[in-house]
């Protein structure tokens, strides 16, 4: 799935070459507030963020407004815990929870005051498990002097259940795929069970600053086993952020989270598996 | 079916039965019918649509798509005058007292014609035609129109007639009075063309050099034709010079054709080969990068026709196409194209009764992928292929009827697409979406019955029949469209089908002499759809069949119109009313994936839909100044229960105000100026209204489906041809033209994306991405 959009997304950047783009100005409509949730649940043992924030008009263009005061649990079905808020809007959890893989959290919301006229949210998401990657590789792309990039390459025996996959990239310990639009989701519709060897789960791009790899690097993937709920929130996102074209885009459409009472956003709860590779000296 | 063939049977023989000419009169009146081809003096290429009339009787007909007319008179003198635009009007008077062959030359008035042009005489056959909706375009008018790049296309100037818009920007694909683009049936010498686009739909795949003459039909499409809702675009090729060898050949700044044409045996056999090739890859040749040079960006495609007239009742007639387009880079490869042939056998039984029999073949296909060698290396493929069988009978049966039915069968068979790791470091496995498989049969039979000299009325019926058939692998989904089951069936099961009958009329009323009063009503069924839900479409959208869980769609359409000529005919000017009715109308759900999915069909969502709207033109085809003005008003809307919460919403190409102007003037002999001006309401689209932080990013949050739109768009072309010096004794000459697209350098939108400022992430602006700015081009071709 995530190889066959960036094939499309290729074919439109070829595209894009005969194309120029300039600002234009749209008068939008207003929309109505709402709450927005964006949290999550690993296995890691830490402090497990949820972000309580609001929805604005489009074109607001300041950092958004966020919920205070408010009480945020998550439970396992057993276990209660109870996330207090530090900054304004951001709830965490005990330094010492973590998830388990296959149990199912629920995260619930009561509010001060009603957004969106309700104060009580909820939402589930499944930990999924996730295969331990074997290592990391990273393979020099200069064919194109004007783009030299690093593809990440993955070695992982992807296990016979239906799995989706998240990857993010950091270097040295700075994570660098830290927006969604960034990270690199698939399922294994097309390696299901197959030993995955070398498959790109990220490229970085020599002319960013961010993303530029000097000898002795170390460049670390995280790979997430995610729901496919929470993979579908992501594709249909990116595909809404990377905008949209006549060619290949369907109308626009909300993206559907898993947040009750008509929330934006998602809880998800996903597993985790690191590799760590050193970068090589570029020749 | 035993009913069927009773309707049918009865359809058949109820004009002879309602006449009565042929049984009680014969012996008091003399008939006698004359019949013939009429044709192109200088090429002997078949002639269809020309008018025959007889001055006496006040009685006319007109050739077939094969050039073929047969008129029964009353009288033994005759006084038939053959006309057609573009060309000069001939008459024929004689006596004789039994049936004759009476073959016609028609010579272009542009031929013919002095320094001063002299206006061919013009007939109203525009206002007594008994039909409507209809627009046909000789290669010649098309030839003249500005175009993008200087590369002339058909599907440009056809998105320039009233009710016909372009899905986008650029693009070849069309909508017909609001309709999607697959609803369009495109038939190049009758074989079916599933994907008219090259180079991600900037070209039609229909070579000019190659094409005779073009007629859309936006409603009342004939009872022959049928399986889609909005249009017939019928494309005919050229047959091939029957007098002389002839070659043309064109170098410009996309493309380079050559065509060759002639006498095999001299007006009996003719052969026509025409092929272009774009060549901007060329120019990467000249690239200092390696991985740059060996970039590959082209397409190409071949016509090839021979015709053969083995005796004056039966010719044959072999077309084919080939095209393709060729796409690669170090990162990825993509290539896509038609293929078509179609065999034809013109058999006239009696001079009454023209037969025609088709054997057609139509191949689309494309494959993605990246090269080999890597972990992710994979290609992936789809194709689909068409064999069908059509029997075409015309029958003259008196002055006052003809009829015409046949039968046609199809064998569809759709490999939506298979995907496969490349070489042996891929990672990925065979990933197989299971074909399909489906006949689509119909039985026809309409009459043109003309009761009083002013009155004409057309009815008919088409009997539809679709088939599922094995093997085939059947996905069952749960009321959420989840898929819950799967049924295989063996190879030939007929496991599935639908029928539709289809009834159409058309009637015309002329008033007087310059203007008539049109209407037609027709019910229609397509039961194979395209599964695109972006307006613009790709090569890699898949075609699918109705089956278990999707419906056929359908559609009833009532039209009128009013039609009058000024001028002694100069001036045409039509308006026209429609209003449709669409069911079982196809759309998909929020964020559907169809690309290599074999539960695509649990990603459609159907629902009903509704156009309607007024078309006017005023047009004018002879003298120095030709073209046509025209102004659309039109809506279209869909429901879909999942869909924008069940409400009403605009349909993808509704544009209620749209207006062209089309002019060519003829400023010398060798000198032509040409424009075009297009103005339209911008499409419907859907806007942000409000925003959300999630992962770091700003998710938008939409305003109702469709509910904003583009800015309007509106585009001047114009173009110069100057025709070189005609010298004795030299064979060639030679032609140049200049273009200018999109004059006024307007930056019509072709997207408009939100996007987040790079310096202040929660600053977001709105951005409109145009294509094309001002392009000039130069094209040089050379007639022999």
């Amino acid at each position: 799935m995530g190889q066959l959009r960036i094939i499309i997304k290729l074919l439109l950047l070829s595209m894009m070459v005969v194309s120029c783009t300039e600002r234009i100005d749209i008068k939008l409509d207003e929309n109505y507030t709402r709450l927005v949730v964006d949290g999550s649940i690993s296995t890691e043992t830490m402090a497990h963020k949820v972000v309580l924030s609001m929805t604005s008009d489009y074109f607001y263009n300041m950092p958004p407004e966020m919920v205070t005061g408010a009480s945020v649990t998550i439970t396992d079905g057993v276990f209660i815990q109870v996330l207090t808020e530090g900054l304004p809007g951001v709830y965490s959890t005990d330094p010492t929870y973590f998830g388990e893989v296959g149990h199912t959290y629920t995260l619930n919301i009561i509010l001060a005051d009603p957004i969106g006229g309700y104060t009580d949210y909820t939402a589930s998401s499944t930990l999924m498990p996730v295969a331990s990657v074997d290592s990391i590789g990273l393979e020099l792309h200069d064919e194109w002097a004007q783009y030299i990039y690093w593809e990440v390459k993955c070695y992982l025996q992807d296990p016979p259940t239906t799995d989706y996959y998240r990857c993010k990239i950091s270097k040295n310990s700075q994570m660098i795929t830290d927006t969604l639009i960034e990270w690199y989701v698939t399922d294994d519709k097309y390696f299901n069970g197959y030993y995955i060897d070398g498959a790109a789960i990220g490229y970085l791009e020599q002319s960013y600053a961010d993303e530029f790899l000097a000898a002795g690097d170390t460049i670390t993937a995280e790979i997430n086993g995610i729901e496919k709920e929470y993979a579908t929130f992501i594709w249909d996102a990116q595909v809404e952020l990377w905008g949209s074209n006549p060619l290949f885009s369907g109308p626009r459409a909300n993206i559907k989270g898993n947040i009750s009472n008509g929330a934006i956003g998602y809880f998800a709860a996903y597993s985790i598996t690191r590799a760590t590779v050193i970068a090589p000296e570029y020749k | 079916m035993n009913r069927i063939l009773c309707l049918f049977i009865f359809l058949v023989f109820i004009p002879s039965l309602l006449s009565g000419e042929n049984s009680f009169n014969s012996g008091t009146q003399k008939k006698i019918t004359i019949s013939g081809h009429v044709r192109d003096q200088a090429n002997g290429e078949v002639l269809s649509g020309v008018t025959i009339f007889e001055n006496n009787l006040k009685q006319g007909t007109s050739t077939n798509s094969y050039g073929f007319y047969s008129l029964t008179i009353t009288s033994e003198n005759y006084n038939l005058q053959f006309s057609y635009v573009g060309y000069v009007s001939i008459n024929k008077t004689g006596f004789t007292d039994m049936a004759i062959t009476l073959d016609i030359f028609l010579e272009a008035s542009e031929n013919i014609l002095g320094e001063v042009v002299i206006s061919d005489k013009r007939t109203n056959e525009n206002v007594r035609a008994p039909e409507m909706s209809i627009v046909k375009l000789d290669i010649k008018a098309i030839n003249r129109i500005p175009a993008l790049f200087g590369e002339i296309d058909l599907v440009k100037v056809i998105q320039l007639l009233p009710g016909v818009q372009s899905t986008s920007e650029g693009s070849s694909g069309f909508s017909v009075r609001g309709g999607s683009a697959d609803q369009n049936l495109v038939l190049l010498d009758e074989a079916t063309i599933h994907n008219a686009s090259h180079l991600m739909g900037f070209f039609s795949v229909f070579n000019n050099d190659a094409v005779k003459d073009v007629t859309l039909y936006k409603g009342d499409i004939p009872a022959a034709y049928g399986g889609r809702l909005s249009s017939l675009l019928d494309i005919r090729m050229k047959d091939g010079n029957a007098r002389k060898f002839g070659m043309s050949a064109s170098i410009g700044s996309v493309s380079s054709k050559l065509m060759i044409e002639g006498p095999i045996i001299k007006d009996k056999t003719t052969f026509l080969v025409a092929g272009r090739r774009t060549y901007a890859d060329l120019f990467l040749l000249l690239a200092k990068d390696e991985n740059v040079r060996d970039n590959k960006l082209y397409f190409y495609d071949v016509n090839v026709k021979l015709s053969h007239v083995i005796n004056d009742n039966n010719r044959l007639y072999l077309s084919g196409y080939f095209g393709r387009d060729n796409f690669k880079n170090v990162f990825a490869l993509f290539g896509f194209g038609n293929q078509t042939a179609s065999l034809r056998w013109n058999h006239l039984f009696s001079r009454k009764l023209f037969f025609n029999m088709s054997l057609i073949y139509s191949r689309y296909k494309y494959e993605l992928g990246t090269p080999e060698g890597d972990a992710n290396s994979f290609l992936w493929d789809s194709k689909m292929y068409d064999y069908s069988a059509r029997f075409d009978f015309t029958h003259y049966l008196t002055n006052k009827h003809t009829l015409r039915y046949g039968a046609t069968t199809m064998y569809h068979t759709f490999y939506p697409g298979s995907a496969s790791g490349l070489g042996t470091n891929s990672s990925f496995t065979e990933f197989i979406l299971p074909a399909e498989y489906a006949l689509e049969h119909s039985l026809y039979a309409t009459d043109e019955f003309k009761p009083w000299e002013k009155f004409t009325i057309k009815y008919g019926l088409r009997y539809a029949l679709f088939q599922n058939i094995g093997p085939g692998t059947y996905y069952s989904f749960d009321e959420n469209h989840n898929p819950v089951d799967s049924t295989v069936y063996a190879k030939g099961d007929i496991f599935n089908r639908y029928s539709s009958f289809e009834p159409r009329i058309a009637f015309t009323l002329l008033l007087n002499d310059v203007s008539s009063i049109k209407g037609s009503y027709s019910h229609s069924a397509q039961f194979i759809s395209l599964a695109q839900n972006s307006t613009a479409g790709t090569p890699l959208d898949v075609w699918l069949p109705a089956s278990l869980n999707v419906k056929p769609q359908l559609c009833d359409q009532v039209s009128a119109g009013y039609f009058r000529n000024f001028k002694k005919n100069m001036y045409e000017v039509s308006t026209e009313l429609y209003y449709k009715d669409l069911k079982n109308v196809i759309d998909f759900r929020d964020h559907a994936q169809l690309l290599l999915n074999q539960y695509l069909e649990g990603e459609m969502r159907t629902g009903i839909g509704y156009s309607y709207g007024i078309e006017t033109m005023v047009r004018k085809d002879a003298g120095r100044l030709t073209g046509w003005i025209s102004y659309t008003y039109s809506r279209s809307f869909r429901i879909v229960k999942e869909i924008n919460d069940g409400n009403r919403y605009n349909a993808p190409y509704d544009k209620p105000h749209s207006a062209n102007i089309v002019v060519n003037y003829d400023i010398s002999k060798r000198l032509t100026a040409s424009a075009t001006w297009v103005y339209a309401t911008g499409l419907p689209v859907t806007f942000p209204t409000g925003r959300a932080v999630v992962g770091n990013s700003i998710l938008p949050i939409f305003s109702n489906r469709n509910a904003f739109r583009m800015p309007d768009y509106h585009r001047l072309d114009v173009s110069v041809s100057l025709k070189g010096k005609e010298k004795p004794g030299r064979k060639w000459r030679g032609e140049l033209n200049l273009s200018v697209y999109n004059a006024y350098n307007r930056h019509n939108a072709w997207s408009i994306n939100f996007v987040a400022d790079p310096n202040d992430p929660n600053i977001t602006y709105a951005e409109k991405t145009y294509l094309f700015s001002i392009i000039p081009a130069v094209t040089y071709s050379i007639k022999f």
